[in-house]
């Protein structure tokens, strides 16, 4: 009886030891997407991180890409935001003005913000403070990608670098010739098949606006009307109608690997730089990585990605930027998304990444980003601006009148616009 | 004298404990009735006047510097004025008016078949039932598949089936098909729920009544004719309503196989509500749709059982 109740005794407070074990844990928890290769990737510096840590415990909170914001809003409105959020760089300007992330600049290692490439510093940076918000490893650019005896079949230049892109008469002519060749089925893929939600569209797309010398809002005055709707912009949206009708562009339905799937259907891909890893997997020196044709005086690039910022919530906001950078740091996670063509976005892991430097096949898309990406608008109205262009030019692919569709865009974001008041201090602007 | 005066006297003694007795049982049918009517006022009646208050203002999603501010009826004016809105209206109509006869048409055949003295009868019910408790959301993803445009099944069965002849068809990617290939999908999940109310109905026929009409000589047809639609009329009712109102809140596959397009040719009131309230985070202009919704479809309801009280169904 006596040696039942020691053992007992010794039992439960051994399980009192574990639990303060336990209790002096401290949680952070960090909100993301991703495909399932980052997935696990994150999942394994988290194990190495409270390895080094054993007092942090790292959770996750997995919220898919395609309605990553909705569960972001769902979060607020239940006040259970995480401590760290992974977030699409061109909504930083909204979640700023709303109040949920702090500047991070005093938090995150100071050698990782020299580290930093001018581009990632934009991304993270809100327009009105100028201060750093968030951070990423990475940034992105999509460039063209060609399938190189298709192009050599039409006899096609082959431009070396961003100032000899191809003019919007060239790549309309090439267009044509691929359509009557032999083994193409559609002369391009641009990744309709991601669908009309997912950002890809006003990432893509906006540039070729950008290009042809227009844009989705006027970005001193912050107003729509009479910048998205006007000559520059109809025009550039019904060159693209004008390839969707002509058949030239593979469609929504048909998937997104066209390019390099077999038989190569699509002859080129107007695709994002993580497209590069699977496409010379599957087509080796067939592949050719081209700038992105000028529409019209000037070139034009999208830029920003996903990138890592904390919430105002946070209760342990220097565990947070320790994992932070712990994150950006880990040799493992570099790896992982060098294997997948990342796109680097600090110094250290562009020396690291042989394809973006000089003479390497993504060449081209690091030269394009320093010299004609195009951020989208930094407003806290994005979510707006995007959804009204989104729709705008899914009316337009499917036969609608591009005047009619970017007029009514234009007017749904200024309305969202006067509906708060200008956003100040945006609006104070002018 | 006396008589009379005992009269109004026996009365009030009578009425005094009626009086009781009524209060009583008013007290008694209030406690009854009260669970019922707090979870209503909480979870319908507030949530509807919350929502119609919130349809004058400018309620973001989340909270936000800017002031909130009372815009009156401005949400309304907006949606009326919304091209996008009128298009997604006619688009419910439209599925509407395809999926009531597609989906009753069909849970009523097959619920004529399962009621026949049938073998493994059971079984069979349970089979057409299947896809009715099939989530939605896998039923989309499956039938995504199936739909694949140029070399999904659909397209190869139809090629094959026609030698050729047809060409692949876009079934989601075409404005002109991607509703349309919404109701056969809408159609084949749901039509289940419908069958069973429908093998209920059947099964609430007294069999006298088709033992008299086969003594009076009465064919299979006219015993179908005579005795088993009219013995249905309360069910035809029923499945119709049923049937609109859920063609309106028409959703899911929406928002998994086609979020709206092409060319908003599947774009739905509730789409576009989630999309005002949940990506452009407007809640007040969201909820403004969301009345319109309502009284809509109350009134559709409201003519559907006038007119079938009218021709005495």
């Amino acid at each position: 009886m006596g040696k039942r109740l020691l053992q007992s005794l010794i039992l439960s407070s051994a399980l009192a030891a574990t639990w303060a074990v336990a209790a002096e844990k401290t949680a952070i928890q960090v909100m993301h997407q991703g495909d399932p290769g980052f997935v696990a990737a994150y999942g394994k510096v988290a194990e190495r991180f409270e390895a080094a840590n054993p007092d942090v415990d790292v959770q996750f909170i997995y919220a898919p890409h395609d309605a990553y914001n909705e569960k972001f809003s769902a979060a607020v409105m239940a006040k259970q935001l995480p401590d760290i959020m992974e977030l699409d760089a061109p909504f930083l300007a909204n979640y700023v003005w709303s109040g949920y992330l702090q500047p991070i600049k005093p938090l995150i290692d100071k050698d990782l913000l020299d580290d930093m490439t001018e581009s990632n510093i934009a991304q993270g940076t809100y327009p009105i403070d100028k201060d750093l918000y968030a951070i990423g490893l990475t940034d992105s650019s999509v460039v063209l990608y060609g399938n190189r005896k298709y192009l050599e079949a039409i006899g096609a230049r082959i431009p070396k670098s961003v100032d000899d892109a191809w003019t919007r008469e060239e790549f309309e002519t090439y267009l044509e010739k691929l359509s009557k060749l032999e083994g193409v089925k559609w002369p391009i893929d641009t990744f309709r098949g991601y669908g009309i939600k997912t950002e890809w569209i006003t990432y893509a797309y906006g540039p070729i606006l950008q290009s042809a010398g227009c844009d989705l809002i006027d970005r001193k005055a912050w107003k729509s009307e009479g910048t998205l709707d006007s000559d520059a912009c109809v025009d550039a949206l019904a060159m693209m109608q004008k390839w969707v009708k002509n058949g030239w562009v593979v469609p929504q339905s048909a998937g997104t690997n066209q390019f390099y799937a077999e038989g190569n259907p699509a002859a080129l891909a107007l695709g994002g730089h993580w497209v590069y890893a699977e496409a010379v997997a599957a087509m080796k020196d067939n592949l050719v990585v081209l700038p992105l044709p000028k529409f019209g005086t000037k070139g034009a690039s999208p830029n920003g990605t996903w990138i890592w910022a904390i919430t105002k919530t946070s209760k342990h906001p220097d565990i947070a930027a320790k994992f932070i950078s712990f994150l950006l740091k880990d040799k493992e996670y570099r790896a992982y998304v060098a294997s997948q063509s990342g796109y680097p976005g600090l110094k250290s892991f562009a020396a690291e990444s042989p394809l973006y430097a000089n003479g390497g096949p993504m060449a081209i898309a690091f030269e394009q980003a320093s010299k004609t990406a195009v951020a989208r608008p930094p407003h806290p109205a994005y979510p707006t601006i995007t959804s009204a262009f989104m729709q705008a030019v899914d009316e337009v692919f499917n036969g609608g009148d591009p005047k009619e569709a970017l007029t009514s865009a234009a007017k749904k974001i200024d309305e969202d616009i006067e509906d708060n008041d200008g956003y100040p201090p945006f609006g104070d602007q002018e | 004298m006396v008589m009379q005066q005992s009269t109004p006297s026996s009365t009030t003694v009578r009425k005094t404990p009626a009086r009781r007795h009524d209060t009583g049982r008013l007290m008694q049918e209030a406690a009854m009735l009260a669970p019922a009517v707090i979870l209503l006022t909480l979870f319908l009646i507030v949530p509807f006047l919350l929502s119609f208050w919130t349809a004058m203002t400018n309620q973001p999603l989340v909270p936000r510097p800017t002031p909130v501010r009372f815009v009156w009826f401005n949400n309304f004016i907006r949606i009326f004025q919304d091209d996008l809105f009128w298009t997604a209206l006619w688009n419910v109509s439209r599925f509407t008016f395809w999926i009531i006869p597609v989906q009753c048409g069909l849970a009523f055949a097959t619920a004529l078949l399962l009621h026949q003295k049938l073998p493994f009868r059971n079984l069979l019910r349970g089979m057409f039932f299947l896809p009715a408790i099939t989530s939605m959301v896998v039923v989309c993803v499956i039938w995504g598949t199936l739909f694949q445009y140029p070399t999904g099944p659909f397209n190869q069965i139809l090629g094959f089936l026609s030698g050729g002849a047809i060409q692949p068809i876009d079934w989601l990617g075409d404005p002109e098909w991607a509703m349309f290939s919404l109701v056969l999908l809408s159609a084949w999940q749901a039509y289940g729920f419908q069958m069973i109310v429908y093998l209920a109905g059947l099964q609430g026929i007294p069999d006298e009544l088709y033992d008299a009409a086969k003594i009076d000589g009465a064919n299979a047809f006219r015993r179908f004719w005579h005795v088993t639609m009219p013995g249905l009329r309360p069910t035809h009712v029923f499945v119709l309503v049923i049937t609109t109102i859920q063609a309106f809140k028409l959703y899911t596959q929406v928002a998994i196989l086609t979020q709206g397009g092409p060319k908003s040719s599947t774009e739905t009131v509730v789409h576009y509500m989630v999309r005002a309230g949940f990506e452009e985070q407007k809640m007040g202009y969201a909820s403004a749709v969301s009345v319109i919704l309502f009284v809509i479809v109350l009134i559709i309801a409201l003519i559907q059982r006038q007119l079938l009280r009218r021709f005495d169904v």
